[in-house]
């Protein structure tokens, strides 16, 4: 309503001017001629002021009369406008009804177009999860293939069968980025970072063309390692795809405070300074899905990948030739291996083998976690030890003569030595073991029968003696300063020193003669030498080809 | 055949070798002797790596291959690259059992001497 006034203020403004001007002359011309009558009929006295008065009743009628003809226009022109307002107001209304139909309807299928979008996106999620889960599937089935299966020409097939999957697997990744679904797989452990850059090209059709300078053993974090991998993975399909067949596409993966830098390589096509803009927004990770070209999703999947993953992508004229691209992967996706595990153990095992005792137990398996070097160290410390604990055990065995004239030492354990004892009367057996006292065993009472009984036991003192010889050892005695305790086992007496047990000298002494069991120990401890040094020397003799 | 582990390698088997599944050379085969010749630098293959630290102490390709947790093929295409490279060097152990190397009745001999020592 309020647009109509002006309207019809401007219509009556512009109302023509003629029936006012009728209405003018005609008053005008009557006045004029009834009032000049009038006044010539009057009396001639009051002829003059007569006139001025007819005159101006004249005027105000004529003014009267003009007034009220355009009123009447006025009018006239209203009640018209009046009748087609009337007709506007009847037909907006038919629009508005309209109109609101229409909306209805739009707003209709405005709600249908979102929920079958959602659908589809959904549904799309949906197959490509359950695409992402069959890929994985095949790839471990075909995993274990390759692990069966060593003829190569199988071999060969399935590192065929393998690579399509794996390029299906990221095709089934990019759908579920875009339509909003969780991105692959999740790895439970950091990759590192030479694996990433395998795994993303294992996934792209031309990654022979591909080399990769990954000096770097840096990890990435698990939740992130498929999500960067698929970057990657794009990244260098674009690369592969948009150079020269036969040109090589080079990775470098670069420590840097910010992070880790990837840098992909080409000797392709040079983009533009608008193309690169235009990659450089489609990587943002801001683009939805009404600015995707229906053939170049990648751009658009690394974008999304970058938001979420933090990473920063950006593109720039290679040296090359071709384009160059760089994604760095923030601090924090990255960890280190710890020391234990890294490059310091691989250091120290070398260092280990090079010790002549380490090399014995450290086994070199670099596959299998090498012996850290403290653990090395306490090796090399047992190892003098040990022989150095074995020698009085083992080297009486040879020099027999203070241990058998003692007569209980093996008595308790030699059927042959009870069965003597027996034949000799049962002191002969029962009292070397309940009181062994070492000044008593000169006496003639156990000795009689002894050679006898030495001949019966010779093939069975070699199988008796470690058993009760290793305990003494243990203790750090001479076998001279034990004694038999009920068990049998050997025993030091209380305050017995090895001169107080055998003021004549120790038993095992080492000038005695060389025995066949002392040349057997040297033997063994020089074999050991040898073993710890071989490692070192790179042809042994042993395995030197005639 | 098994469910997808979550601790398997993301890399795949084909891309260890650039895609060859067969060894270009018969140099190795399961029980060869490969003995490294160099040590192993920064920017190499980790397997290779593996390989040559393995190999310091001669070892035999199964070994190599039960170690890297690697199908033999694989583990002979790698070998093969070394060896091409010259960082290690295969030695056959039949060679020391071929016909010509001892006589089996030399042996004998010695042994029946040694005894008689």
């Amino acid at each position: 309503m309020t647009a109509t006034t002006p309207l019809t203020r401007s219509g009556t403004e512009r109302l023509p001017l003629r029936p006012a001007v009728r209405a003018l002359l005609v008053s005008v011309l009557v006045t004029g001629v009834l009032g000049t009558a009038f006044v010539l009929s009057a009396p001639p006295s009051v002829r003059t002021p007569l006139a001025w008065c007819t005159a101006a009743g004249a005027l105000l009628l004529c003014v009267a009369a003009v007034t009220v003809a355009r009123y009447v226009q006025v009018a006239e022109a209203l009640r018209e406008r009046l009748g087609s307002l009337g007709e506007e107001v009847a037909r907006g209304d038919q629009e508005r009804v309209r109109l609101t139909g229409e909306n209805t309807r739009l707003t209709e299928e405005r709600r249908r177009a979102l929920a079958e979008r959602d659908a589809a996106l959904a549904s799309f999620a949906n197959a490509a999860g359950r695409m992402q889960a069959l890929s994985t599937g095949m790839l471990a089935d075909l995993r274990a293939m390759q692990e069966r299966h060593s003829d190569e020409d199988v071999l060969a097939d399935l590192f065929h069968l393998d690579h399509r999957t794996a390029q299906a697997g990221r095709l089934a990744d990019s759908v579920a980025v875009l339509s909003g679904a969780r991105s692959g797989r999740r790895w439970a452990r950091p990759i590192v970072m030479e694996s990433i850059l395998r795994g993303a090209l294992g996934r792209i059709s031309g990654y022979q063309r591909v080399r990769t300078h990954a000096a770097s053993d840096v990890h990435v974090a698990g939740h992130a390692a498929e999500g960067v991998m698929h970057v990657l993975a794009e990244l260098l399909d674009n690369a592969t795809t948009f150079s020269p067949p036969n040109a090589e596409v080079h990775v470098y993966a670069e420590e840097v405070p910010a992070g880790l830098i990837v840098s992909v390589e080409d000797a392709g096509l040079v983009m533009s300074e608008v193309q690169l803009r235009r990659a450089e927004s489609a990587v943002s990770g801001t683009t939805d899905l009404a600015s995707l070209s229906g053939t170049r999703m990648g751009l658009a999947v690394v974008g999304r990948l970058a938001r979420k993953h933090g990473l920063k992508v950006s593109f720039r004229p290679s040296a090359r030739g071709g384009t160059g691209v760089l994604v760095l992967l923030p601090q924090d996706l990255l960890s280190r291996p710890t020391q234990a595990a890294g490059p310091t153990a691989t250091v120290a095992s070398p260092e280990a083998r090079e010790h002549p005792f380490a090399g014995l137990p450290a086994a070199p398996a670099p596959a299998a976690p090498p012996v850290p070097a403290p653990a090395a160290e306490a090796e090399t410390a047992v190892l003098p030890a040990a022989p150095a604990a074995k020698e009085p055990a083992t080297a009486p065995a040879g020099d027999p003569d203070p241990y058998d004239s003692g007569t209980f030492r093996t008595v308790p354990y030699d059927p042959a030595a009870y069965r003597g004892g027996r034949e000799d009367g049962p002191g002969a057996h029962t009292r070397p073991a309940a009181d062994a006292e070492p000044g008593e065993t000169p006496d003639g009472h156990a000795r009689t029968p002894l050679p006898s009984r030495r001949e019966a036991r010779t093939g069975r003192t070699a199988e008796a003696r470690p058993r009760t010889e290793s305990p003494s050892s243990a203790t750090g005695t001479t076998p001279g300063a034990t004694g038999s305790g009920p068990a049998g086992l050997p025993k030091r007496r209380r305050g017995q020193t090895l001169a107080a047990a055998h003021p004549e000298g120790a038993p095992a002494s080492p000038g005695a003669a060389p025995d066949p069991v002392d040349a057997r120990l040297r033997a063994a401890r020089f074999s050991s030498f040898r073993n710890a040094v071989r490692p070192t020397d790179p042809t042994p003799e042993g395995n030197e080809s005639p | 055949m098994g469910r997808p582990g979550r601790d398997d390698a993301p890399d795949r088997l084909f891309t260890l070798t650039g895609g060859r599944s067969r060894a270009d050379s018969d140099a190795f085969d399961l029980v060869t002797l490969v003995v490294t010749e160099t040590e192993p630098t920064s920017g190499m293959q980790s397997e290779h790596r593996a390989i040559l630290t393995t190999c310091r102490r001669p070892t035999a390709v199964v070994e190599l291959a039960a170690d890297l947790k690697l199908p033999i093929s694989i583990v002979r295409v790698l070998l093969t690259d070394l060896l091409d490279q010259g960082r290690i060097s295969a030695r056959h152990p039949r060679s020391a059992a071929s016909p010509g190397a001892v006589d089996p009745r030399l042996l004998e001999q010695v042994l029946v001497g040694l005894r008689n020592l």
